[in-house]
């Protein structure tokens, strides 16, 4: 039932997709723009279906699959087995290191029904300015490119560029059959290639019981996965500082204390993600920029009263985001 | 000579060819002949170009000065670490400063790895102050210069792979995820700064990618899969 409906919305966006290549020619020739147009309000209409069900897809399906990750910072190709599955409608991750010690990510106890603040900027369900609905057809343009093969699966190709620099590409490969994210690139604005996932196999049948009753790796992490709330359908305001700039299309989705000291800002257009830092400290922190694959780190300070706190924003943006980011914070009545 | 259009002898063995319709001995006549005839070497090349351009498979063409590319990246690299860091103040508070970032990443590098000339990949005739002014052309994609398709040459994505595997050198090197952070300070800030190693702001930093993980695994739809970005290690 699911397949079929992706089937036809993806089959549909190629259609609009020819329809666009004649237009754009006519457009080159005559410039009649009317028509161009009305294919993009009914193309933006299938991608949001698309990227909705590419959101729901994450939660809802069981899967093991391995992938390999690698940067553009590094020579290594790390290899990853993730796991998901759903058990009384509670979802259940986990995330092994295949190489080097033995390492593992687990992230369990959150409710299938609830949609984090991402999820609901990719269904369309969130306002990130005001009651305005910025769509991600206005922070990125959306191709269909061509149909690949990858971990033995068919996929779609959709190509994703941003529409200003202060946000990074992408190219998805998305499953066929189950609109699950198979291949990721991200690009920067000079078209270079900043770190990639890629599937080798996908198991869609796991053995459920074999994988609660997997050890976890003496050496793991328990991941925060109540972050932001659930199903939120407004942006809010951070408590205690004020970020007065964020590239457009990002929304303010949740604060949370780190470390007991400092505070963490999250933010997201749907696709990409920032965080930022703010904490005391007793000297004069280093100021500069960190990178490492397509994540930044811009480090600056900032005051509140005589206090002297380090600010960090992180996150697969442009550092030219990042540090307008960071330019824009100060301190707010507590 | 004049006769642009004389067929070579052996054109029609090479289109065969091409179709993968040759015969064993058209084929043993090729491959003496492409030892001496840079004729047959430069049609067989152009055939190649043609069928990729057909099956947009282009950008993959450019494998082939690869090693050229890659050779011209190691030495503007290696002057790169030999010269310090210039300094220009003036320009701290412009967008453009961080953007030498991949260019000094040697000289700058935090201890505990080697940052290969890899950061220069896919990007290598790519000058770091373009980047900036490059981003428009993705708006307008008909302005890209890649020939078929439409788009700058990542779209197309094949080069990461070659690097993984192609520029791994020696027999040493130990395939290892690196906590390694390349970081460039601020040129105001280090006078004022309080002195503070590399290994400290590697090791910072380190945790914020970690703990922003948690959000961009969240909120970026694609499941776990950023956590793949954090490099977990005994410390943590």
């Amino acid at each position: 039932m699911r397949k079929a409906v992706l089937i036809r919305s993806l089959s549909g966006l190629l259609l609009l997709q020819a329809a666009q290549f004649v237009f754009a020619d006519a457009e080159t020739r005559a410039t009649p723009s009317q028509p161009a147009q009305a294919t993009s309000v009914a193309q933006n209409q299938s991608l949001q279906a698309l990227f909705a069900k590419m959101s729901r897809v994450s939660h809802n399906l069981n899967y093991q699959g391995a992938f390999t990750y690698e940067h553009q910072n590094s020579s290594t190709l790390q290899g990853f087995r993730v796991s998901h599955w759903v058990e009384d409608g509670v979802e259940y991750e986990r995330l092994l290191y295949l190489n080097g010690p033995e390492r593992e990510i687990v992230r369990h106890g959150q409710a299938l029904d609830c949609f984090s603040p991402g999820d609901q900027l990719l269904q369309g369900r969130l306002s990130s300015i005001g009651s305005r609905l910025i769509g991600l057809d206005e922070l990125y343009q959306f191709q269909i490119r061509y149909t690949e093969r990858v971990a033995g699966r068919m996929a779609t190709v959709l190509q994703v560029v941003p529409r200003d620099e202060f946000r990074y590409g992408y190219v998805l490969s998305v499953d066929q059959e189950t609109g699950l994210v198979l291949k990721s690139l991200m690009i920067d604005g000079t078209g270079r290639i900043l770190e990639r996932y890629q599937f080798l196999e996908l198991d869609l049948n796991p053995d459920i019981k074999q994988l609660q009753e997997a050890p976890t790796a003496r050496l793991h992490r328990v991941a925060n996965a109540q972050l932001g709330g659930c199903n939120r359908t407004q942006g809010g305001e951070p408590e205690g500082w004020a970020v007065k700039w964020i590239p457009s299309g990002f929304a303010f989705v949740g604060q949370q204390r780190v470390r007991d000291a400092a505070d963490m800002l999250m933010y997201t257009d749907g696709l990409s993600t920032f965080s930022v830092f703010i904490e005391p400290a007793s000297a004069q922190p280093p100021e500069g920029i960190g990178q490492r694959g397509a994540t930044v780190a811009f480090m600056s300070k900032v005051k509140r009263d005589d206090q002297i706190h380090r600010l960090t924003v992180v996150g697969e943006i442009p550092a030219v985001a990042a540090e307008r980011v960071a330019a824009g914070v100060a301190a707010t009545a507590k | 000579m004049t006769q642009q259009n004389t067929h070579h002898p052996l054109a029609e063995s090479l289109s065969s060819l091409m179709d993968n319709e040759a015969s064993e001995l058209e084929l043993q006549r090729i491959l003496k002949a492409s030892e001496s005839d840079s004729e047959v070497k430069a049609t067989w090349s152009r055939y190649q170009i043609a069928r990729a351009a057909l099956h947009r498979d282009l950008p993959m063409l450019e494998m082939s000065d690869f090693a050229a590319r890659v050779s011209a990246a190691l030495e503007q690299e290696e002057a790169h670490s030999a010269a310090p860091a210039p300094t220009t103040p003036e320009k701290k508070t412009s967008p453009q400063w961080w953007q030498n970032v991949a260019r000094f990443a040697v000289a700058a590098s935090v201890a505990g790895g080697v940052v290969l000339f890899a950061q220069n990949f896919g990007g290598v005739t790519q000058e770091a102050p373009t980047a900036v002014a490059a981003t428009p052309q993705l708006e307008v994609p008909t302005t890209a210069v890649v020939p078929a398709p439409s788009l700058p040459a990542g779209y197309h994505a094949q080069p990461l792979s070659a690097r993984a595997v192609g520029l791994q050198t020696g027999y040493e090197s130990r395939q290892q995820d690196s906590r390694q952070v390349v970081f460039v300070p601020l040129p105001s800030s280090s006078q004022t700064a309080a002195q503070v190693s590399d290994e400290e702001v590697r090791d910072y930093l380190n945790k914020l990618i970690e703990e922003h993980a948690d959000n961009a695994a969240l909120n970026s739809g694609q499941g776990m899969l950023p956590f793949a970005r954090v490099v977990l290690t005994e410390e943590d």
